[in-house]
Parts: C-alpha cells; structure tokens; sequence
C-alpha cells in the first residue's frame, strides 16, 4: 500500500514536471525496463493528460457560451428622443387639425350662407303683400308691378343722404327703395357692405332735400340696464319698441354687439337703437330664435368705425356724421316724433 | 496597380487571430467566435440541425482549433474558416448518423491537407471528453473535487487537506489514492467495453 503511494507520488510529480533531471532519467530508465511500472505509468500519464484537456476543455466551454450569450443579446435600440419619438403622434394630429379646420370652415361657411338656425336675421320677407298684389292686379288687368322682396328698417346717418342698413337684408340686391311718411321713396344705391358686422351703407340717389339728423352716434359703450328703444318697421307701418341693455356681449359672446330687451319681429334689422338721452348706441340686427326675449344689435363704436374708416375707399368725400345732440332734453314722445322723419322703411328687390 | 491582394489580407487576418490565440486572447478568440457561428449555424440549420445544435458543433470546432493553436508546431495551411467549415461538416454528419439519418448530403467545401487526421484526433479528443465527464459524474463527491483540484487546478496536497478538513497529509493522500484507482477503473474499464 505504502509502496503504491510512493510510486504515485513519483508518477504525479513526473507528469506535472516536478522533478528533478536526474529523478526524470531514473523513472524513464524505470519505465523502459520494469514492465508493470511502465503500464502503471502509461495510464497514469494518460490519465493525467485526460484529466487536464478535460479541465481545459470545461474552461473553455464556459467562456465560448459566455461569447455565445453574449453574440445572442439583442442590439439595445437607443431610445429615441424627443421629436423623433412624437413624429407620427404629431403627424396624426397634424392631420387631424387641418381636418378639423377645414370641417370647421365649411360649416361656417354653411352657416353664414344658409342662416343658423338659432339665430334670425329680422328681414321680412313680403311674399304675403305679392299674393294680394297680384291677385289684385290680376282683377284689375293692369301690368304687374314688381313688389320688393325683402323688408326691413334703415335710418338717416348724414345730411348727405347716407342711410345705414343691416347688410343681410340688402345682401344680393337688384335695387332699394327707401320709404317713409316725410319723404316718400326714395332710390338707393349700397356704397358700402360689412358683411362680418352685418353693416351696409346706402346713399340716397333721389335728388331731394334731407333735413339734419338729429341724434348722434354714441362714442361710448352703453351701460347695463339702460334704456333703450327702437322704431322700426316690422310692417308696413312704423313701430316702436322699448326695452334695455341685457348684456354687453352678442350672440355667442361677440364683443360687436349688445343683447336687448326689446321685442321686435322679422323687418326691425337695421333698426336705430337710442337711449333716453336720444343717443345712437346701436343697430337692431337679430334675435335667437331659441332664447325669449334676447335680440341683438350692433354697438355704435362698431357703426362709427365703419363710417369713419371703412366707408373711405368707396367714397368721394369722408361722411360727415351728425355732431349735435338736437333731442337730449326732449322727452321720449318728441324724440320719436323727430326719429321717426329719419328712419326709413328698406325695400329691396332681387331675381 | 494598386490591386489589393484579398487573398493576402485575408491570411494576414487569420496569422494575426492566431497569433493573438496562442497567447490567450480572449477578445482574438471572442472574434474569431463572431465571425465564423453564422457560417456554422447555416450550415447545421439549413440541415436539419437547430441553433442549439449549431452552437454545439461550432464550439466542438473551434474548441479543436484552439487546441491544435495552442501546440507549439501547428502551422496554419489553410484558412481559418476552411478548417472551421470541413470540421463542423464533419462533425454534423457524425451526429446525423447518430440520429440515424443518413439522407442528408452537405457541400464539402475546401479540404485541406491533412483533414482526415485532424477530423480524427478531434472526435477522439472528444470522446476523450465525453468519458472523463461520465467517469467524473460516477466518481462522485468528494473524490470528483479533490481530483479536479489536483491534476487540473494544480492545488498542493497541502491545500487540499486543508480544503476537506484530513487531519493528516497522509490521510489526504490515502484518500487521493483511492479515489484515483476507482477514477482510473472507470475511465479505462470504459473504455475497454467500448473496444
């Protein structure tokens, strides 16, 4: 047994080359002439070298499969920053704005040229007065006369013979006619058309004499719970209202106007609006069909800036706007007995 | 008149990665690992092989380079790949045979000289391999660490009495003893069946 153990040892150190040059020469002289000790050290040997591939081989394995995860590891994408990141999210929404101002626009659009539903233009449309008419003429078998298709309510801006309208009602028109109990009718040209404030412009081109207007146009916003009232011609007859400031914004907020308390009906558009001192504070130009009582009408600022400003360029002279205040300290009866003379029934003709 | 020679550039490429293996380069063989698995993997996969497979014959292919890189008298005469390529061939149809299929044929590629003798010595390094780590495996503990530690770790006797607590370097010596003539039984008695 010990013996065994010593000639292992030996061997151990011979394959691990631990030994001397002269212990080496001893154990080959040994190998080469004792047989059994050769056989013992042939499988040593072997075994020993098996032994160390094997070692070699694990080890390597090891670091081949390491390499091997390490070739298998998915590329880690860089995170995309910022604009890259919203590109397509900002590409939908971009779309999706462009869509829906387009859509936006072309319902506008439909709005202004068919008439929001909620909101009522107050011209009067006078097919009722053509029927009688007609059947009228009919009986008396006389050429028709063309009666006018739209009516509604203008008043005296200038002594120059400027009368100012809602421009809904005079919108398309072949001609207007104006009319009152002091002049007659008279013939009108539209210099002027605001269509975003709902203003036209005419000018009387009836060679006739036109008295001073009485009233001025307000420089300042009115003030809640005024009083305020109108003439206009909701019929063939003038026709007074009266009521107050209900707030200081329009339809949908708009800054350009007021809403009123006064009741009117189809034909009161372009109607004056004062208030108790015979100051022009605005135009009658709608109601909202679905709220009782809220008519709208256009601020005088808004009425002053398009005469002054806007009206230049289809003019030759510059309006001269009334400066005098002639009915501040009438009472209301003798401020619409003068009104009156100043605000016109509007006759418009198209095809 | 500035050809390159590709061929050329190529040899200097596959010197440089030997070079850099026969000192140990972990990053020369971690390239050489890079370059050459998908050729390996196209091989096996597009043979009924899968990527594990793959994996597993590349290894054994450039396992058997890097030992025959590691010999002082190895001298490169053919491309790396080439001998990559014939010896993971190899390889595979020896381990479809082993499955019994016998129908698949693979293009042979370059033969270098000498491929049947390297083809040999790397299946019998191999099963060399395969049957230490069975006769490892039945050795069992603790003989399987204190052999491992001894001839392929290199640890002293001293270091190994200390490490399983022998209250003698004699008693450690015994037991090394005996745990080498039972690994040797295994190892050869094995081996001898086989025959």
């Amino acid at each position: 047994m010990n013996e065994q153990l010593t000639i292992l040892e030996l061997l151990d150190r011979y394959v691990k080359g631990a030994l001397s040059p002269e212990e080496t020469l001893a154990v080959e002289k040994r190998i080469a002439e004792d047989e059994s000790f050769r056989r013992q050290a042939t499988e040593h040997v072997k075994l020993a070298r098996a032994l160390k591939s094997y070692g070699k081989r694990v080890e390597l394995k090891t670091s081949l499969d390491a390499l091997h995860a390490d070739m298998q590891k998915p590329v880690v994408s860089l995170p995309v920053s910022g604009w890259r990141k919203y590109k397509t999210l900002s590409g939908v929404a971009a779309s999706v704005a462009v869509i829906s101002i387009a859509a936006t626009l072309w319902t506008t659009q439909n709005i202004r040229s068919q008439q929001n539903s909620d909101y009522l233009e107050l011209r009067r449309t006078v097919d009722k007065i053509q029927k009688t008419q007609s059947a009228l003429e009919k009986n008396l078998t006389r050429k028709p006369v063309v009666s006018p298709q739209f009516a509604a309510t203008g008043f005296l801006i200038s002594s120059q013979g400027y009368v100012i309208t809602s421009q809904h009602v005079i919108a398309k028109a072949d001609s207007v006619y104006i009319q009152n109990e002091k002049y007659g009718s008279l013939k009108a040209v539209v210099v002027h058309s605001d269509p975003v404030n709902d203003v036209s412009v005419l000018k009387i081109v009836t060679p006739v004499k036109i008295q001073a207007v009485p009233y001025t146009l307000s420089e300042a916003q009115a003030d809640l719970a005024e009083d305020v009232y109108t003439l206009g011609f909701p019929r063939e007859e003038v026709v007074f209202g009266e009521g107050s400031i209900s707030s200081l914004t329009g339809y949908r907020a708009n800054p350009n106007a007021y809403q009123i308390s006064v009741p009117v009906n189809p034909g009161n558009s372009g109607g004056p609006l004062l208030n108790k001192q015979g100051d022009l504070i605005g135009m009658i130009s709608g109601v909202q069909t679905q709220a009782a009582g809220a008519t709208f009408a256009i601020k005088s600022t808004v009425l002053k800036e398009i005469l002054k400003d806007s009206v230049l360029d289809s003019l030759q002279a510059p309006i001269r706007l009334p400066k005098t205040n002639a009915i501040k300290n009438s009472n209301r009866v003798q401020q619409v007995k003068k009104l009156k003379e100043c605000v016109f029934l509007v006759n418009v003709y198209k095809n | 008149m500035y050809q390159t020679d590709f061929a050329a550039v190529a040899n200097y490429f596959d010197e440089l990665i030997l070079a850099e293996i026969r000192k140990n380069n972990q990053a020369a063989l971690g390239e050489l690992y890079k370059t050459h698995y998908p050729m390996a993997a196209h091989l096996v996969c597009s043979n009924s092989g899968t990527e594990q497979e793959a994996k597993d014959v590349f290894q054994d292919a450039i396992i058997a380079f890097y030992e025959r890189a590691q010999q002082a008298d190895f001298v490169l005469t053919c491309k790396i790949k080439t001998y990559l390529y014939a010896v993971c061939r190899r390889l595979w149809l020896k381990r479809l045979a082993e499955k019994r299929r016998f129908d698949v044929t693979i293009a042979e590629g370059d033969v270098f000289e000498g491929l049947e003798d390297e083809i040999g010595e790397v299946l019998e390094s191999e099963i060399s391999f395969e049957r230490m780590q069975l006769s490892l495996q039945a050795l069992g503990e603790p003989c399987r660490s204190i052999i491992e530690d001894f001839y392929i770790r290199d640890f002293s006797m001293d270091l190994i009495r200390e490490k399983f607590g022998y209250t003698s370097a004699d008693n450690a010596k015994n037991q090394k003893y005996k745990c080498l003539q039972r690994l040797k039984k295994l190892f050869f008695e094995d081996h001898r069946k086989e025959k």
